[in-house]
């Protein structure tokens, strides 16, 4: 005879559901082999035919479902791996010296401390204020300052052309130009502290920008008329995307010295600049090759 | 007022509501550098114990920026709904969060309270939760706006197309247009970033993408983030506009920095309800971001997300269609790393919806923070299951002219696709329409930019 209590139980369990069958095993459909085809080097163009003659973006990269192909997968984690390398280096010891440089480093004491700390960034540690002040000459027009900041790689491959295509546009207006210095560990407003240690009427700071994906090539300018510590970004004017892919080196330049011309002239820079005069210069036509390098080819050897 | 708490027998004691509120917040690298975090993560939970029993009343009569020293502590003060706020007044901070978080709690009574919070409520009430406390109250929160689109209604997860140019080409720009476009992507804004900030730029860009909308009827907006002065001259040279946008800050020297004011984007506001291409009646765009007012050192010793809300409390002043945190855009001295970027993206979008904004994200991060691919494909998707209003999208995530990485066309329609979201009513009727959608899933047109050649 079953108990009271075992009769309860299984009256519970049945009115939760136990005594429901389970629902029927699905029959597996037969597996076919998927059309060797569709599978086979997916190779879409890094950006299709008529849109690479405008952009670098990735387009026409197509898709399997809502999700990329496998060589795109493959090429963004390439270029993902250039641009962190490029965030990583460091500018070399003796390369500023060697290329005829006046070496200056920040009261930054390492890389993550950079990345962390703008403020020390923006300050030359005692050392390099005390050699700044020695070796310098005082009471130029335009002081140009080549660094590092986010890309090393950048400042140690194409800051040296550009430095000089800025120095040669600058002398070419009848400007003088002071030292020719390069800032480890630096921000933006170093400018501020050398360009006023100098007495220049303009300071120039030509840094390696953020790099972007696969790149790290890029230079960012930054100008400021009458710097002094406690300039802030709406009394600077800039240029940025300083590479092949935007505006290079021979472009570049004649601007900048177009807009540090018009900053002395002016005797302001910044928000306070009037651009319609320096205008001329800096509307152009001027078109750059847009080129995107594949990083990743595959094949050959299985 | 005596701002103390005692644990295990150390007596954590705190100068001010503004000491207070830094003290209490997530480690954030921005608050180690403004020297206003916690020294330790006990003095952390002290400070959040102390915050706990604050009252919003007591909150309201301390804003992080004295009333007559900033003007974006007048505009929350003197806007402030006194109806709403006398609901809410009298609770602490710690019951604030308990309130927002029970189910009877509806959206439609947040909605009615939003216009009572002061940011610093918001940026309070934040501290005490985690994040998927975070996610539960925003996911209530419902804000719906309107330009073109209609934007915000639940079941709903928008884009803005975002196919910025180093050079400003246009062509360049409109080959992303179109094949974010054929994604699905787009319905939020396609909205670019000009590298050149002038009048006659600004014009170009905007009359190409407006031919583009037009040609091919698309029900969506369209916007050039030029300085919002730049904006207003190329609107006197007669071109299309649909949303005006601007950077905000939080305090009124941060605006300084960004060389706005109060007072002048009340006259852009103006000028564009009367002359921009929209119907309306929401027209304006605004982005925002942890960190902007300390990197202008404007934060006057407030913490970043405090200073954040207040970004909202003066954005909400002009009924906006889209206000978007860039949150992992300016580098690691603010947001160090994934866990710091995924916690203030969905801090930024809970305040935001708590005060009554259509809230969208820029889930992204710089190549010099240490935040991995994967770790941000994540952030994406706690942000559309917390009801994010929109993400961004770009190819394959990449901005060639702002170097960093943000939503891909691809992350738009994945995401859609998982958590059962749709585009805005019009737009995904469009995509059914030219078939770059079927029933929601991919269609026969997906991905093929020639859908809007």
């Amino acid at each position: 005879m079953t108990s009271l209590t075992r009769a309860l139980v299984a009256e519970a369990r049945a009115r939760r559901g136990a005594a429901d069958p389970m629902p029927p095993r699905i029959a597996l459909p037969p597996v076919v082999a998927p059309p060797a085809r569709v599978y086979v080097a997916r190779r879409p163009p890094l950006t299709p035919g008529a849109a690479s003659a405008h952009t670098t973006a990735l387009l026409g990269v197509g898709h399997v479902g809502t999700r990329y192909a496998t060589d795109v997968v493959l090429q963004f984690q390439a270029e993902l791996a250039v641009a962190h390398e490029a965030v990583a280096a460091e500018l070399t010891d003796g390369w500023a010296k060697d290329h005829g440089f006046l070496p200056l480093q920040t009261r930054v004491a390492d890389h993550r401390e950079y990345l962390l700390r703008p403020d020390l960034g923006r300050r030359l540690a005692p050392d390099a204020l005390a050699r700044l002040q020695a070796e310098a000459p005082k009471g130029v027009d335009v002081q140009v300052i080549l660094a590092d900041g986010l890309s090393a790689l950048a400042c140690m491959q194409a800051g040296p052309a550009l430095y000089e295509a800025t120095v040669a546009a600058l002398r070419a207006r009848g400007l003088t130009v002071g030292a020719p210095l390069c800032a480890k560990f630096a921000r933006v407003w170093l400018e501020d502290e050398i360009g006023a240690e100098v007495g220049a009427k303009v300071a120039i700071i030509l840094l390696g920008e953020r790099p972007g994906l696969g790149t790290g090539d890029g230079l960012s300018a930054y100008l400021v008329h009458g710097p002094a510590l406690g300039k802030t970004d709406g009394d600077r004017n800039m240029m940025s995307n300083l590479h092949a892919r935007g505006t290079p080196a021979e472009e570049a330049a004649p601007r900048l010295a177009a807009l540090a011309h018009a900053m002395i002239q002016q005797g302001t820079s910044g928000v306070g600049l009037d651009l319609a005069k320096v205008d001329a210069v800096i509307e152009r036509g001027y078109r750059a090759p847009q080129v995107r390098q594949r990083l990743v080819e595959r094949g050959g050897a299985r | 007022m005596d701002l103390a708490a005692t644990i295990r027998g150390v007596r954590y004691r705190f100068d001010s509501v503004k000491e207070l509120l830094g003290r209490a917040n997530p480690p954030k690298s921005g608050d180690d550098l403004a020297g206003v975090s916690a020294r330790s993560t006990v003095e952390r939970v002290a400070a959040r114990a102390v915050l706990a029993d604050l009252t919003l009343a007591e909150l309201r009569a301390n804003p992080v920026v004295p009333y007559d020293q900033d003007e974006v502590t007048r505009v929350v003060e003197d806007d402030l709904d006194d109806l709403a706020y006398k609901a809410v007044a009298h609770l602490t901070v710690g019951q604030f969060r308990e309130w927002l978080l029970e189910t009877s709690t509806s959206g439609a009574t947040l909605r009615a309270v939003a216009p009572g919070l002061t940011p610093e409520m918001a940026a309070a009430v934040c501290k005490l939760m985690s994040n998927l406390d975070l996610m539960t109250v925003a996911a209530k929160c419902e804000v719906v706006v309107r330009a073109n689109n209609t934007l915000g209604l639940p079941g709903r997860l928008s884009s803005r197309v975002q196919p910025n140019h180093p050079s400003d080409d246009v062509d360049g720009i409109l080959a992303s247009a179109r094949e974010g476009l054929s994604y699905g992507c787009g319905d939020a804004v396609i909205g670019v970033n000009p590298a050149t900030d002038t009048p006659a730029s600004t014009a170009a860009i905007l009359t190409a993408l407006d031919a583009v909308c037009k040609r091919h009827a698309i029900p969506t907006q369209h916007c050039v983030l030029s300085h919002v002065t730049v904006q207003m001259k190329a609107l006197a040279l007669g071109c299309p506009m649909d949303l005006m946008f601007q950077s905000l800050a939080g305090t009124e020297a941060g605006n300084r920095a960004f060389g706005v004011s109060v007072a002048l984007l009340d006259d852009a506001w103006a000028l564009m309800k009367a002359k921009g291409t929209a119907r309306g009646p929401n027209v304006m765009y605004f982005e925002t971001g942890q960190g902007s007012a300390l990197s202008s050192a404007a934060h006057h010793g407030a913490d970043q997300l405090t200073i954040e809300a207040r970004c909202y409390g003066l954005a909400r002043r002009y009924r906006p269609f889209l206000v978007n945190t860039v949150v992992g855009f300016i580098g690691p001295e603010y947001l160090e790393d994934g866990p710091q970027i995924t916690r203030a993206a969905l801090e930024d979008h809970f305040m935001g919806k708590l005060l009554g904004l259509p809230m969208g994200c820029d889930a992204c991060f710089t190549y010099h923070a240490r935040m991995s691919q994967d770790e941000l494909e994540s952030t994406k998707v706690l942000l559309a299951a917390a009801g994010c209003t929109y993400l961004m999208s770009l190819p394959v995530g990449d901005d060639i002219m702002l170097n960093y990485q943000s939503t891909s066309f691809h992350d738009i329609p994945s995401v859609r696709r998982l958590l059962g979201k749709r585009p805005t009513p019009e737009f995904d009727a469009w995509c059914e329409d030219k078939g770059i959608t079927r029933d929601g899933a991919p269609g026969p047109r997906f991905g093929d930019a020639g859908v809007v050649a």
